[in-house]
């Protein structure tokens, strides 16, 4: 049987494709909040996503993770109509 | 009759660009017979090369000359600076261990998360936007400005 070359800390196909998403929530979520007029209010929301992705940082359940992302989705789609309503 | 149309142009461009100089009768003696020498070459085939000869013509000559409605060349040098100024400015890095080749992730101890906030800081500081799936790879300050430099043509 051939020795693995893959290092014993790579991540699955699942894992791997979770953790792309997860950071292209946070990308999306940076993006929107800079749409976000106020400057204090940028601050503080920059710095609740920053808290709230680095507090999850180290989970490892699977379903934990799906559940948060799609906490993550709804915030993020919140903030959009939010900021849609706030533009009209 | 386009090219006489054209001519005129590159002269109504010329004078205007003139008057905002700093006024060096040299420099206007030098700008006036080279639009005059391109006057009799124009004609169909030529007409669009001499209008960009004559206004390059113009604009080397008028180098204290204002830019209209752009922002200054960059350099390799410029970018890297304000690479490394915004990186300075971000609080998780230790500003005396920060140099181009430093790695985000290896030597700086930062995350994913955090290169995530580089990369945005890097879109808002020069206007563009960073597709994910570039933005990811770049991990050195040096890779960034590699790729700032392709994306927008600087050369050197």
């Amino acid at each position: 049987m051939a020795i693995s070359r893959i290092p014993p800390a790579a991540l699955s196909l699942k894992q791997f494709l979770q953790r792309q998403r997860v950071l292209g929530i946070y990308r999306n979520m940076l993006r929107t909040i800079r749409q976000v007029p106020d400057e204090a209010d940028r601050k503080y929301l920059a710095d609740w996503a920053r808290a709230e992705f680095k507090r999850n940082k180290d989970a490892t359940n699977q379903d934990a993770i799906r559940m948060m992302i799609t906490q993550a989705n709804n915030h993020l789609e919140e903030l959009q109509k939010s900021l849609a309503l706030a533009r009209s | 009759m386009a090219a006489r149309v054209l001519q005129q142009c590159v002269r109504s461009l010329a004078r205007p660009s003139l008057r905002l100089c700093s006024g060096n009768p040299a420099v206007r003696a030098a700008a006036a017979p080279a639009v005059a020498i391109h006057r009799p070459l124009s004609f169909a085939a030529d007409s669009r090369r001499t209008r960009w000869l004559g206004q390059s013509r113009v604009s080397v000559v008028g180098v204290l000359c204002r830019q209209y409605g752009d922002l200054p060349p960059l350099t390799l040098e410029t970018i890297k600076d304000r690479v490394m100024y915004v990186l300075k400015l971000y609080d998780k890095i230790n500003p005396e261990k920060l140099q181009t080749s430093s790695h985000f992730m290896k030597d700086l101890g930062l995350d994913s998360l955090d290169q995530v906030e580089i990369i945005m800081a890097m879109e808002d500081e020069f206007g563009f936007e960073i597709p994910d799936a570039e933005a990811e790879k770049l991990m050195t300050p040096e890779e960034i400005v590699q790729y700032i430099a392709d994306k927008k043509d600087v050369y050197e």
